[in-house]
């Protein structure tokens, strides 16, 4: 499901106003202890199971096992539907991102809980809370679902395995459920653009810009000066004229 | 028990929906994180200001819910995995 603290935010804060449900789909990295779903049975427990590792206030429900309901909603791995009072879509949230459904949730309550809110769409994946609640999900399905991912997308399963030893310092920021003041977005954006310049200066000025129009050549700590007077060593050893046969 | 407000048959004859077999795949592939990328490509799913899909699903701890019912106020559908 992808990382549930944020969703569990949500909830506290729109709960009384909007129904929560988590529809149940496929494994979506098996493993010996949580293989794929065979039997309706299976799928049902490991949704109990699941429901009360979250502690979940949501309700949960369990798709069948060819997955209608999730098919016909699209079959994404990790999709939000917000649907208005009278049934229809408000918004799609193609990857679910807290930030995004509590602005979403806030604006459709702002028009009576009707209609379309934010152009309807969000298609963006946001990695941060993958990255930073990913590996539990990995865990389960150990050692075949580490094998799967790395193999399916190399070094995913060590990002996630990183991005979990470093969830203290990421958390606030990847785990919040609500957005970001647009100054804060801003700083931000700048920020990572102030040390991508810095970076890439530093990578400049330890090459020397010359570096990257011409192939380096060998000093031996010579000066500038005695490089200019200095034999190629290249070159073959010019011969003699007296030693230049005639005749 | 599922119920869809269009015909299981429709969807299960439409070319993007997958068997049971295919649906619950036993190793996770490239071709799933591909077919992920191509269906957000295609935003593939209910287009906003449709009617979402009717379904009748049971629930953990017991009984069912059909999303119908729970009209009036807004709902937030959000479909997951354990793993």
């Amino acid at each position: 499901m992808g990382s549930v603290e944020p969703f569990r935010k949500l909830h506290a804060r729109w709960g009384g106003q909007v129904h929560f449900l988590v529809v149940e789909v496929r494994q979506a990295h098996p493993g010996p202890d949580y293989p794929r779903h065979t039997s309706a049975e299976q799928k049902l427990e490991e949704a109990r199971e699941h429901h009360q590792e979250a502690n979940a206030p949501w309700i949960t429900l369990v798709d069948d096992l060819q997955g209608t309901v999730h098919q016909v909603y699209g079959g994404l791995s990790d999709p939000s539907y917000l649907i208005d009072a009278e049934g229809r879509v408000a918004f799609y949230n193609l990857w679910s991102y807290a930030p995004v459904l509590y602005e979403a949730i806030a604006r459709l309550l702002e028009q009576g809980g009707r209609g379309v809110v934010m152009g309807g769409v969000n298609r963006l994946p946001h990695l941060g809370p993958a990255v930073t609640d990913g590996w539990p999900a990995i865990q389960r399905g150990l050692p075949q679902s580490l094998v799967d991912l790395e193999t399916a997308m190399p070094g995913g399963g060590a990002l996630l395995w990183l991005g979990h030893q470093a969830r203290p310092l990421l958390a606030p920021l990847t785990l919040r459920a609500k957005p970001l003041p647009q100054g804060l977005t801003l700083g931000l954006a700048a920020g990572a653009a102030l040390v991508g310049f810095a970076l890439g200066c530093w990578l400049l000025g330890a090459r020397g810009t010359e570096a990257l129009a011409f192939p380096r050549r060998r000093t031996n700590g010579q000066t500038a000066p005695e490089l200019a007077n200095a034999t190629p060593t290249h070159l073959p050893p010019r011969l003699p004229v007296a030693e230049t046969v005639s005749g | 028990m599922v119920e869809t407000r269009d015909s299981l048959t429709e969807f299960r004859n439409l070319d993007h929906t997958l068997d049971e077999e295919t649906y619950n795949f036993e190793h996770f592939r490239t071709r799933h994180l591909l077919s992920d990328a191509w269906r957000t490509l295609q935003t593939r799913g209910i287009p906003p200001g449709e009617v979402a899909p009717d379904f009748l699903l049971p629930r953990v701890g017991g009984g069912t819910v059909r999303l119908s019912d729970l009209r009036g106020k807004p709902v937030l559908l959000r479909f997951g995995s354990f793993t």
